[in-house]
């Protein structure tokens, strides 16, 4: 802002171009003829540079405000989950089912039962939803970018698929509830039927930042390509999906990210079961949310008068927390995996 | 490029082969003694559906069954009476949990389902249900308040709207109330809890409640919370306030003693086996071997207490798959045993199933398969 003061005498050295005066050669003359532009009159006053300077200060401020304002429930929610959830996380928590548990007696490695069959589901659960949207959707994008850019159809599609990214969770675990029940049979539960509620919630995230990705691909390196004679088939898996792979990447862990806390779709395709259940296609399956909500639903375990004096009344909602804290860190993780995975495939520009 | 895709598969491949080997058991060791002599038993996937009241319980029960029968796998899903009901009679669960009993139609339906005759209900697991309240003072003195029906009922209904109301001031001589506003808290969502509470109240006060039966709580007095778990955390955060929920998870909160007869009796497991006792069995349901318990609740029995959750196990007497069959006789079998009622006594504070009872309970399982 101090730099302004300068401005106006650089500018009066400009202004020659403009002279009326056109009898005088000499450079020199020139400036002497030059009519007299008072540029104190824009100067900006004293009182005139104080109020932007509150302004600009102001609006820092609010910023900062908002910023802050923006983080407290992130604070808080990260700061509430750990506080409360480390008491029970431990190794005997992660490495132990819900068998056997019962009330809130301690079981007999002196645990008070655990998530392994949750964390199991889960990722298994995710990992069957990523299988099928992931190709889906990069295809789905694929050809809304590089095949059919303006067409009715792909208009169409992109309608399409902004109202899918609307769906209600409950809606996709419904239909996939319903889609098992008439293909395989009335009320069947499994894994499987998590994985296709959950992958019709991410394959319109996985569509639209794969879609955005495809877009920022410099169209120079297409025509390089086909100007090489590349067929459009190999410059589209070689050129324009490898440009922008480090992005989809990033679009598939957000697309997780999306869907691995969903609990309503799940509660009513994937079931819920104390033991554990290696296998995605048969019989049910506890997930780490489900899992949350179940313990938060029992809220208190039952000590009776001559409980041994291990029992703890208020484990079930102990355990909720441990296992809500476990969900963030997977999702922590499945970021930090996604973002090296973006640093390992991203195109080294500098060659 | 292509040895990288080959490392990273094996990596990826390695990874996964070490989750399921570390992921092959995790099953936790009972605490009380190790698996019993009768180790092999039942095998196979057995699921259940059903009242979430009945959760807990059935979570203990499904530990004391698989510590006899290890290959036995078996799941509950407690995603309420109705839908529980719905989905056994789909025939995708082996037993269905339920609040209420079957309706006659339900026991038609049940004829798809069943290899022969109709699906049956046995109590299995009784729960007292405590009227709590949270009024500074006096529930966290650890006092009970007496109240009658008829107390209760207007309460309810919001015709008592003080705790120093003189209707309850006068069956409580031994404490102050104070001027605190009373807010109900009822169930939003449609409970067994709720409609027992309400046949309780419709029974022993019928000139002050007036309102037909049902599942979702019936007028607009005070405000809803979703569960057991919604309505004892409503309860615990403000003064004044006054609910119903399982025995099991009032924890610190006060509770009614409830008029019966003469006497004002407190909430105890054993007060509602008393009052379940006192009941009559009903004998003009439809279908065989069904073991439906009306409720007496204007019991005047000693020390019983009758605000009382009966809830059933609906299981079909014979089964297309003799493997189910077989499963479902041993699981009424052991949980109607003293052994199976008071594990799920110690897990949820529920209140065994009287002798009486019990003994037809056995003639039932005794007609299956």
């Amino acid at each position: 802002m101090a730099g302004h003061g300068t401005i106006p005498a650089k500018e009066g050295s400009m202004t020659h171009p403009t002279s009326h005066d056109s009898s005088g050669s000499a450079p020199a003359s020139l400036m002497a003829d030059a009519p007299v532009i008072d540029f104190d009159k824009f100067k900006p006053t004293r009182s005139h540079l104080a109020a932007r300077q509150r302004k600009d200060t102001f609006m820092r401020w609010l910023i900062l405000l908002a910023f802050v304002v923006a983080c407290i429930p992130l604070i808080s929610l990260l700061w509430t989950t750990i506080v409360n959830g480390v008491r029970r996380l431990n190794w005997d928590f992660l490495s132990h089912n819900m068998t056997y548990v019962v009330g809130g007696e301690a079981t007999g490695t002196g645990g008070y039962g655990g998530i392994l069959h949750a964390i199991i589901g889960t990722l298994e659960i995710t990992l069957g939803s990523m299988v099928i949207s992931i190709p889906v959707g990069i295809m789905c994008s694929v050809y809304l970018v590089e095949y059919a850019n303006r067409s009715r159809l792909s208009r169409t599609v992109r309608l399409l698929v902004d109202v899918m990214s609307g769906i209600p969770s409950i809606v996709a675990g419904l239909f996939a509830f319903s889609m098992f029940s008439i293909l395989v049979g009335p009320g069947t539960i499994n894994g499987f039927e998590g994985s296709v509620a959950l992958s019709l919630l991410m394959i319109p995230t996985v569509v639209k930042t794969t879609e955005e990705m495809l877009k920022i691909v410099p169209n120079d390196l297409r025509e390089a390509s086909y100007a090489l004679g590349v067929t459009k088939q190999r410059t589209i898996s070689k050129i324009v999906l490898r440009t922008a792979l480090p992005g989809i990447v990033s679009g598939a862990i957000l697309a997780i990210a999306r869907v691995i806390g969903e609990t309503a779709p799940l509660l009513m395709t994937a079931g819920y079961i104390v033991s554990t259940n290696m296998n995605l296609f048969s019989g049910e399956m506890t997930t780490l949310p489900v899992y949350v909500y179940q313990e938060y639903s029992k809220l208190r375990a039952n000590c009776p008068a001559d409980a041994s004096a291990s029992c703890v009344t208020t484990i079930p909602m102990e355990r909720a927390w441990a296992a809500a804290l476990v969900l963030i860190l997977i999702v922590l993780i499945l970021n930090l995996i996604g973002r090296i995975v973006a640093r390992i495939f991203a195109v080294k520009t500098e060659r | 490029m292509n040895k990288h895709v080959i490392v990273r598969t094996a990596a990826a491949a390695s990874a996964i082969a070490l989750l399921t080997s570390l992921a092959a058991c995790g099953d936790n060791i009972p605490a009380g003694t190790a698996a019993t002599a009768n180790a092999d038993g039942l095998s196979g996937n057995f699921a259940g559906a059903g009242a979430s009241s009945q959760q807990s319980a059935t979570e203990a029960w499904i530990a004391g069954f698989t510590a006899s029968n290890t290959k036995a796998k078996i799941s509950y899903n407690p995603s309420g009476s109705g839908a529980g009901v719905t989905t056994f009679l789909t025939g995708a669960t082996a037993w269905a949990a339920s609040d209420k009993a079957l309706s006659d139609s339900e026991v038609e339906q049940s004829k798809d389902v069943c290899a022969s005759g109709t699906a049956f209900d046995v109590p299995v697991y009784i729960a007292p249900i405590a009227v709590v309240f949270n009024l500074n003072g006096v529930s966290d003195a650890g006092k009970h308040v007496n109240m009658d029906a008829a107390t209760i009922a207007k309460i309810f209904d919001g015709k008592i709207t003080k705790w120093n109301d003189p209707s309850i001031q006068e069956q409580n001589p031994d404490i102050t109330l104070p001027d605190t506003a009373i807010t109900v808290v009822h169930r939003s969502d449609k409970s067994g809890t709720t409609q027992n509470f309400v046949e309780y109240l419709k029974a022993a006060a019928p000139d002050d409640w007036t309102y037909d039966l049902s599942e979702n709580w019936p007028n607009e007095v005070g405000q809803g919370a979703k569960g057991t778990s919604g309505v004892i955390s409503t309860i615990s955060q403000a003064d004044g306030t006054i609910g119903y929920a399982d025995f099991s998870q009032v924890g610190e909160l006060g509770t009614v003693s409830v008029k019966v007869g003469d006497e004002y009796v407190d909430i105890s497991t054993q007060a509602a086996s008393n009052a379940i006792a006192d009941s009559t069995i009903d004998e003009n349901v439809t279908g065989d071997n069904r073991v439906v318990v009306d409720v007496n609740h204007t019991t005047t029995a000693d020390n019983a207490y009758p605000i009382v959750m009966v809830s059933y196990d609906i299981v079909c007497p014979v089964y297309q798959d003799s493997a189910t069959t077989e499963f479902a006789r041993d699981w009424l079998t052991y949980v109607v045993s003293t052994a199976g009622q008071s594990v799920a006594s110690s897990a949820t504070g529920s209140a065994p199933l009287p002798n009486n009872i019990v003994d037809r309970i056995n003639e039932s399982i005794a007609a299956m398969g």
